[in-house]
């Protein structure tokens, strides 16, 4: 569903130009679940900005779903990622005057759905998130975890068809950081969600299907599950780490 | 950096910050120091002995007006707290003591202060030098351009400020003072509190905020003291009513009817909107009632300032008019002054008769719906000799006229024009029977008592007016130079010696009166309706800017989720609007009502044409519109520019 090939992105001006991106490719398949990792400045959120049209590449092309999206006009920039894209950030980003039902329902607005059928959609989200208790609650009256399940309901509510998610589990305990891990896997394996996510944390990132792992902006390794357990992946991860240049809390 | 110059540095990033709030300080100063000008000046005081109680007028207006800037600072800096207290807390947590924050709280605002008050003189200056001349030209004085300040307009305009200032000051300094780390650090984290949580007792208040509304501007048009007051009780709890509960009731419907606030941009605009009313009702209606305080001192103004201008221009065509009781005809007494003490080119005393019935007057009275009993005044109707008519006429420098043999002619006042010349009956004196002729509409003095009529006046032969009775007498006079206010005196002191009660009109004293008038009502009406508008528009916009960071968030996210540019433009410029019109219109509701009543209350034919009560409306809203606009301009730009 998603090809990214020979990808660069340069920041600064003439004299001081900084090299974000090196010639990064890589393919995403429809339901794959993919961690990018990388140390801080190694071009993580460089990529994924590029990926969601926040940002855009200095050379290469980005395909989704068989769209160049580097050549879209703006116009139709918005409306891609309206309808492709769906967002999971660190700090949540909900709108704190909405309800959580609201702050969901909104992504179905902003896709002008039925408005008629806006709440019945919202509550068979909520379900299967297991938030459905929260709907009428305001951001500011529930927990962390709840508010990044209210996110997840958010980015994959209106059928988009690529989860983008940054730091999901920055800002949660390790509780509500395991049960949103979870979340993201049911999305992932139940409601077809193809999902790409940024992450320091090698337990989050042993979730996934397969990990990039990203060095001075190119692709350094890659690292697929298969068929071993999370544990045995989780270590695996931890090697490679350690085989970056460092151990873990220097990745962190 | 010692603490003055950390004030110092804060105060200058303050009034960035803050750009609105120094603006309108700064005004607010320029129009206090202004109307002081006129408090101090004794140029205008000597123009006219009408101008004594300008001083008192604009000290009280000055001392409404310092209350409301008053409750602008105050508001103000406590918001400036509430948001910099983190950075205040930060102060106290490296080892200030809250003495020495709470004084660098003070120093720095005590440091825009001063600067607005500089600035505010300054500018005030000129805003004195353009009243000045416009209270010279009122009194046909020539004006002389002098760039003068004067020290005690300077000095009671720094205790106004003063008093606004520490007070505020006073206040915050305690609060600072009195403070722990911990409340300062997470005051920001505090909301301004609804004020009645239960959400079915909001309910019950909005129906009751609207009868009270509705019902507070029908007795404000009721022409008594008390229903005044009772109405104005009414409105000022309808409006904290009103925004109290609508924030409660927004939400509700929405519940109802869920599914209306995904349509469209409804739900993001509506969430906003009912957020600020949660948090900020009691403001909103404040607001509210400032604006209505402004439409009606402003739609006052208007009312009365084109009333006298035009009762001014219709009652002073002679340059001297002195109109008798009915009981007393004799106006020796006054001829005999008049002979020595005052130099006439032309003068004439005539009499005016009764008509045998009141059909014109009736017919008039029919016609007009309003004030029916105005014309009536004589009971039948008023007649006058034709030769007289004529010689006013002449003395007046009006076109000559003739009257056909048969006819009567109408002189009425511009009003009654269309409705006397559609008049076809004939008219039956004393057996002769007089067909219409022409109508003439010349200023007449037609407004007064003892007038050449009361809105009307029916010329017929002088035979035939001599077969009545007369009603009363009248002397018209053009002078060499215009009646001064001592000759104008000697006038009424005669009159104060007779039994009667007559109308003595002077031309220059009646414009004088109009100036004076205007200048001490008027005015400083303007000037409170502006200090109002600016404070009340400057307390919302600081609202709204301060929400800048909330804004940004808002639609960064929008974006991100594929929002596109001119729906999110939309949005902001929706949001803004309903914010901005939210506080006009209970104001508007009960503005315009009030400024049409207190029209129809003149009696008819004043308010007519560019003065019209519903002309005079839309130049009340129009002018509160100019100034609160520049403050909605000053949101948008500044919040599309930081937003986008």
């Amino acid at each position: 569903m998603l090809q990214v090939q020979n990808i660069e992105k340069y920041y600064g001006s003439q004299n001081n130009v900084t090299k974000a991106l090196d010639r990064v490719s890589f393919d995403m398949a429809d339901g794959e679940f993919i961690a990018i990792m990388g140390a801080s400045g190694s071009g993580k959120t460089t990529l994924l900005n590029c990926i969601s049209t926040i940002d855009t590449v200095s050379a290469g092309t980005i395909l989704l779903d068989q769209t160049d999206i580097s050549d879209l006009p703006s116009g139709e920039l918005a409306q891609f990622r309206r309808e492709k894209l769906g967002f999971i950030f660190q700090d949540f980003n909900l709108l704190d005057t909405l309800t959580i039902e609201e702050n969901i329902g909104l992504a179905l607005s902003l896709n002008r759905f039925p408005p008629r059928k806006v709440r019945q959609r919202v509550q068979q989200t909520a379900d299967a998130l297991g938030i459905t208790d929260i709907l009428d609650k305001f951001p500011y009256q529930v927990s962390g975890g709840q508010k990044q399940r209210a996110a997840c309901a958010r980015a994959i509510i209106a059928g988009q068809s690529l989860i983008l998610a940054d730091e999901p589990t920055g800002a949660l305990d390790s509780r509500s950081a395991k049960n949103l891990l979870e979340i993201l896997t049911h999305m992932n394996q139940n409601m077809a969600a193809s999902i790409l996510m940024v992450t320091h944390d090698p337990y989050s990132a042993s979730y996934a299907s397969r990990i990039l792992f990203l060095k001075d902006g190119r692709i350094f390794n890659e690292l697929l599950r298969g068929r071993r357990t999370r544990s045995v992946f989780y270590h695996e991860i931890l090697d490679v780490l350690a085989l970056l240049g460092g151990d873990v809390s220097d990745v962190i | 950096m010692t603490l003055f110059k950390l004030s110092l540095r804060n105060a200058r990033r303050q009034a960035r910050d803050y750009l609105v709030y120094f603006v309108t300080t700064v005004l607010s100063a320029a129009l206090l120091y202004a109307f002081n000008g006129l408090v101090f000046s004794g140029e205008l005081q000597e123009l006219s002995h009408s101008l004594k109680s300008l001083p008192l007028v604009v000290t009280l207006a000055s001392i409404a007006a310092v209350c409301i800037m008053g409750w602008l600072v105050s508001y103000t800096t406590s918001f400036m707290l509430s948001r910099r207290s983190r950075e205040l807390g930060t102060y106290i947590l490296l080892g200030l003591e809250n003495r020495q924050a709470a004084r660098l709280f003070f120093l720095e605002n005590l440091a825009v202060g001063t600067v607005a008050l500089t600035l505010g003189i300054l500018l005030g200056n000129l805003i004195y030098q353009i009243l000045r001349a416009l209270i010279l030209a009122l009194f046909h004085t020539r004006y002389t351009f002098g760039f003068a300040f004067s020290l005690r307009a300077i000095g009671l305009t720094l205790v106004y400020f003063s008093l606004i200032y520490l007070s505020a000051q006073f206040r915050n300094h305690r609060r600072i003072r009195s403070m722990k780390i911990y409340d300062l650090i997470y005051f920001e984290r505090r909301n301004e509190e609804a004020v009645i949580k239960k959400s079915s007792t909001r309910r019950k208040l909005f129906p009751v905020s609207i009868v009270l509304g509705t019902a507070g501007t029908l007795l404000l048009l009721l022409r008594s003291l008390p229903s005044g007051i009772c109405g104005a009780g009414c409105i000022i709890l309808s409006l904290y009513g009103f925004f109290i509960s609508f924030s409660s009731g927004v939400p509700a419907w929405f519940q109802k009817h869920p599914w209306q606030k995904y349509q469209g941009q409804t739900l993001l605009i509506f969430r906003t909107l009912s957020a600020k009313l949660a948090a900020m009702g009691v403001v909103m209606a404040t607001t509210a009632l400032l604006f209505t305080a402004v439409l009606i001192t402003q739609g006052t103004g208007l009312t009365f300032s084109a009333m006298f201008q035009k009762r001014a221009q219709q009652t002073t065509c002679f340059d001297l008019f002195i109109g008798s009781s009915e009981k007393n005809q004799n106006l020796d007494d006054y001829q005999d002054y008049i002979s020595t003490g005052i130099p006439t080119k032309n003068a004439l005393q005539y009499q005016l008769y009764l008509g045998e019935n009141r059909q014109i007057t009736d017919y008039v009275t029919h016609g007009i719906r309003t004030n029916d009993e105005y014309y009536s005044y004589y009971g039948r109707d008023l007649l006058m000799k034709f030769s007289d008519y004529s010689a006013l006429r002449s003395m007046l420098g009006y076109e000559k006229v003739t009257l056909e043999k048969g006819q009567y002619l109408i002189h009425c006042i511009p009003f009654l024009k269309d409705m006397m010349t559609d008049y076809d009956q004939p008219v039956s004196i004393d057996g002769s029977v007089l067909e219409p002729g022409a109508v003439y509409t010349e200023s007449f003095t037609q407004y007064e008592w003892q007038g050449n009529g009361h809105g009307f006046l029916i010329i017929v032969p002088d035979e035939t007016a001599e077969s009545c009775t007369a009603i009363h007498s009248a002397y018209a006079a053009m002078t060499k130079e215009p009646v001064s206010e001592s000759q104008f005196q000697a006038l009424t002191d005669i009159q104060e010696n007779r039994t009667d009660f007559d109308s003595i009109l002077a031309k220059s004293q009646v414009e004088d009166d109009y100036a004076a008038t205007t200048a001490i009502f008027v005015f400083p009406l303007y000037y409170l309706a502006l200090i109002l508008t600016m404070t009340a528009a400057a307390i919302l916009t600081i609202q709204q800017l301060s929400e800048t960071g909330r804004y940004q968030r808002q639609f960064l996210l929008l974006q991100k989720m594929g929002m596109e540019q001119y729906e999110m433009e939309r949005v902001l410029r929706r949001q803004l609007a309903i914010y901005y019109i939210m506080p006009a219109v209970p104001p508007l509701l009960i503005g315009i009502p009030f400024i049409l009543g207190l029209g129809g209350m003149v009696e008819p034919g004043i308010l007519v044409g560019a003065s019209h009560p519903a002309v005079i409306a839309g130049a009340t809203a129009g002018l509160f519109f100019i100034i609160y606009f520049i403050y909605i301009l000053i949101a948008y730009t500044s919040l599309k520019r930081n937003v986008f």
